[in-house]
């Protein structure tokens, strides 16, 4: 789904902000790119949704090489791509509804296309009741909830989500990470850059850590920090967050979160 | 809400919004049209002020009663064939005498007196531009045939004189406010982007088409330039209409005459003008404030 071979990215004034990355992530795979700030995480998202281009190497989406991609395709690319930030991006003077509803009227739908999914993505992110409101009435779990709903109200096939839990605390982030989850369960591939460490090592997805630009580490249900051994469970572990809900601990047999009280979402049409 | 009507709101939200500017933009665009048009119209007004004098008859060409009249009808077969004349009529001495009897048909003793046989034969003629009437002047200056050339000569000079001066004034301060409008409209616009510069990054983010993201500020513009344009094209046919209504105060060799059917042109090429004003403003913005 997404292909990136030898891509660096040097900034004006030297800075290297990639160094050769090379990754491959398969369609509806769940992944999380983790490291400290400055490690490149942002940049990766950036050059996937080709807000910039790359110095050196390749990038493919969904088979197509954006490397080269001249700037009139790319808001075909973003339309494959739904995105999630830390700050969330709402229009302060539109409602939510409005809100989720824009992704679609900058696209053209007909009216009663964009009524129907804005309504079926509320269901899903839990915010169904609240479509009248605006961003600034709302917590901040919510907005990001509102976020990812626009996100996901065309049916990306691609979800990025750059330190999406950044901004909220950790029970809220438990509630975003859900609906990511069950995003990535229609088949919907995400790619998450992120700090928190109790959400990378509750989900035990695919983890890739970026350290000075570099790949440093790709593992399939990893944890947050590296351990020799996969088994290896650390001894100071950094404190898990106080979770009201016990579910985000994941069962060791079972990579998926409990069932969430939220609808599960239509297919994409 | 169907995709046209958003584009539209959001060009009249963004009006809206900067008011103030907007209508500085706006008058900076009606009053340069307003210059260039007036430019046009003095123009319009002096060629049709001059073509209609004395029936359009730039010059006349006095014969000397000692040359034939087929060396006479020569002369007017050569002038006819200048580049610089639309016509040419000739006159023999009978066709003078009835012109001379016209016009003193209220003084009796003075036609009494007069001897038909001391009116010369003329040429007159109508030229394509009044202005060339010194080329054709000096032209007939040695001619043996030609007893005398009358023209009113001064009077054009003076006419052209003003019409050029006005042209020139006039559309040197239209070209100097175009830019200015074009300036003032591009900073309306800036204004606009940055009024909506986290929609705008939204848009690109979900994907929204270029032209979307442009045609709000390209339809911002055009109004812009447009409204300008109606009011200078409407003070054109206001003014046109108060100098017929007080056609007897100007001057009796001023005919304030401009066909309708000029004005309408002309307007209409005023109101494209605008619209590419407001265009190249709106242009100019994007380029250096919306990068893609």
């Amino acid at each position: 789904m997404i292909l990136l071979e030898d891509v660096t990215k040097v900034y004006e004034g030297g800075i290297v902000a990639l160094r050769d990355v090379n990754l491959d992530v398969q369609k509806g795979e769940f992944v999380f790119l983790v490291g400290p700030s400055g490690s490149g995480k942002s940049t990766l998202i950036r050059l996937m949704l080709r807000e910039e281009g790359t110095t050196r190497g390749n990038i493919w989406v969904a088979g197509k090489d954006i490397t080269n991609m001249p700037g009139w395709k790319v808001p075909n690319l973003r339309r494959s791509m739904g995105t999630v930030f830390q700050d969330f991006k709402l229009l302060p003077n539109r409602t939510v509804s409005e809100n989720v509803a824009f992704a679609l009227e900058v696209l053209g739908r007909p009216k009663t296309v964009i009524n129907r999914q804005v309504a079926q993505v509320l269901e899903l992110v839990g915010l169904a009741t609240k479509g009248d409101r605006y961003p600034l009435q709302l917590s901040g779990g919510e907005q990001q909830r509102v976020s990812v709903a626009r996100a996901f109200v065309n049916r990306p096939p691609i979800l990025l989500a750059d330190e999406p839990t950044g901004n909220l605390d950790p029970a809220t982030s438990v509630g975003i990470m859900r609906i990511l989850d069950r995003i990535n369960r229609t088949g919907t591939t995400v790619l998450m850059a992120t700090h928190d460490h109790a959400i990378v090592d509750a989900m035990r997805r695919r983890v890739v850590q970026l350290e000075r630009g570099r790949v440093v580490r790709d593992q399939s249900r990893g944890r947050y920090e590296s351990f020799r051994s996969d088994e290896d469970e650390p001894q100071a572990k950094k404190a898990a967050p106080p979770v009201e809900q016990p579910s985000v601990q994941p069962p060791p047999a079972s990579e998926d979160l409990e069932p969430a009280a939220v609808p599960e979402p239509e297919p994409s049409t | 809400m169907s995709r046209a009507a958003y584009l539209v709101l959001q060009a009249f939200t963004s009006l809206r919004r900067n008011a103030l500017v907007v209508l500085a933009a706006i008058l900076a665009v009606f009053v340069s049209l307003t210059l260039a048009f007036g430019a046009l119209v003095v123009n319009e007004l002096f060629q049709v002020n001059t073509t209609r004098w004395q029936e359009g008859v730039h010059v006349v060409v006095f014969m000397k009663d000692d040359v034939s009249q087929a060396a006479q009808l020569d002369l007017q077969r050569e002038i006819q064939s200048w580049d610089e004349v639309e016509e040419t009529s000739y006159c023999d001495k009978t066709c003078a005498w009835l012109e001379f009897k016209e016009m003193f048909a209220d003084q009796p003793a003075l036609l009494e007196e007069t001897d038909a046989s001391i009116l010369p034969a003329s040429v007159r003629i109508k030229l394509t531009d009044v202005n060339y009437y010194r080329d054709i002047t000096f032209r007939l200056l040695d001619n043996s045939a030609v007893r005398k050339t009358v023209t009113a000569g001064d009077r054009f000079d003076q006419l052209s004189n003003i019409s050029n001066i006005l042209n020139a004034l006039g559309l040197s301060l239209a070209i100097l406010l175009g830019a200015a409008s074009v300036v003032l409209i591009a900073n309306t616009i800036r204004m606009a982007i940055y009024a909506r510069r986290d929609e705008i990054g939204i848009m690109k983010l979900v994907g929204a088409g270029n032209w979307f993201i442009r045609i709000p500020f390209l339809l911002e513009g055009m109004i812009e330039g447009l409204v300008g344009a109606i009011l200078a094209v409407g003070l054109m046919f206001a003014l046109h209409q108060f100098s017929l209504d007080w056609q007897e105060q100007l001057p009796d060799w001023i005919d304030p005459e401009v066909s309708v059917d000029f004005l309408l042109r002309w307007g209409f090429l005023t109101l494209a003008l605008g619209v590419l004003v407001g265009l190249i403003g709106s242009g100019v913005a994007m380029r250096r404030f919306l990068k893609d």
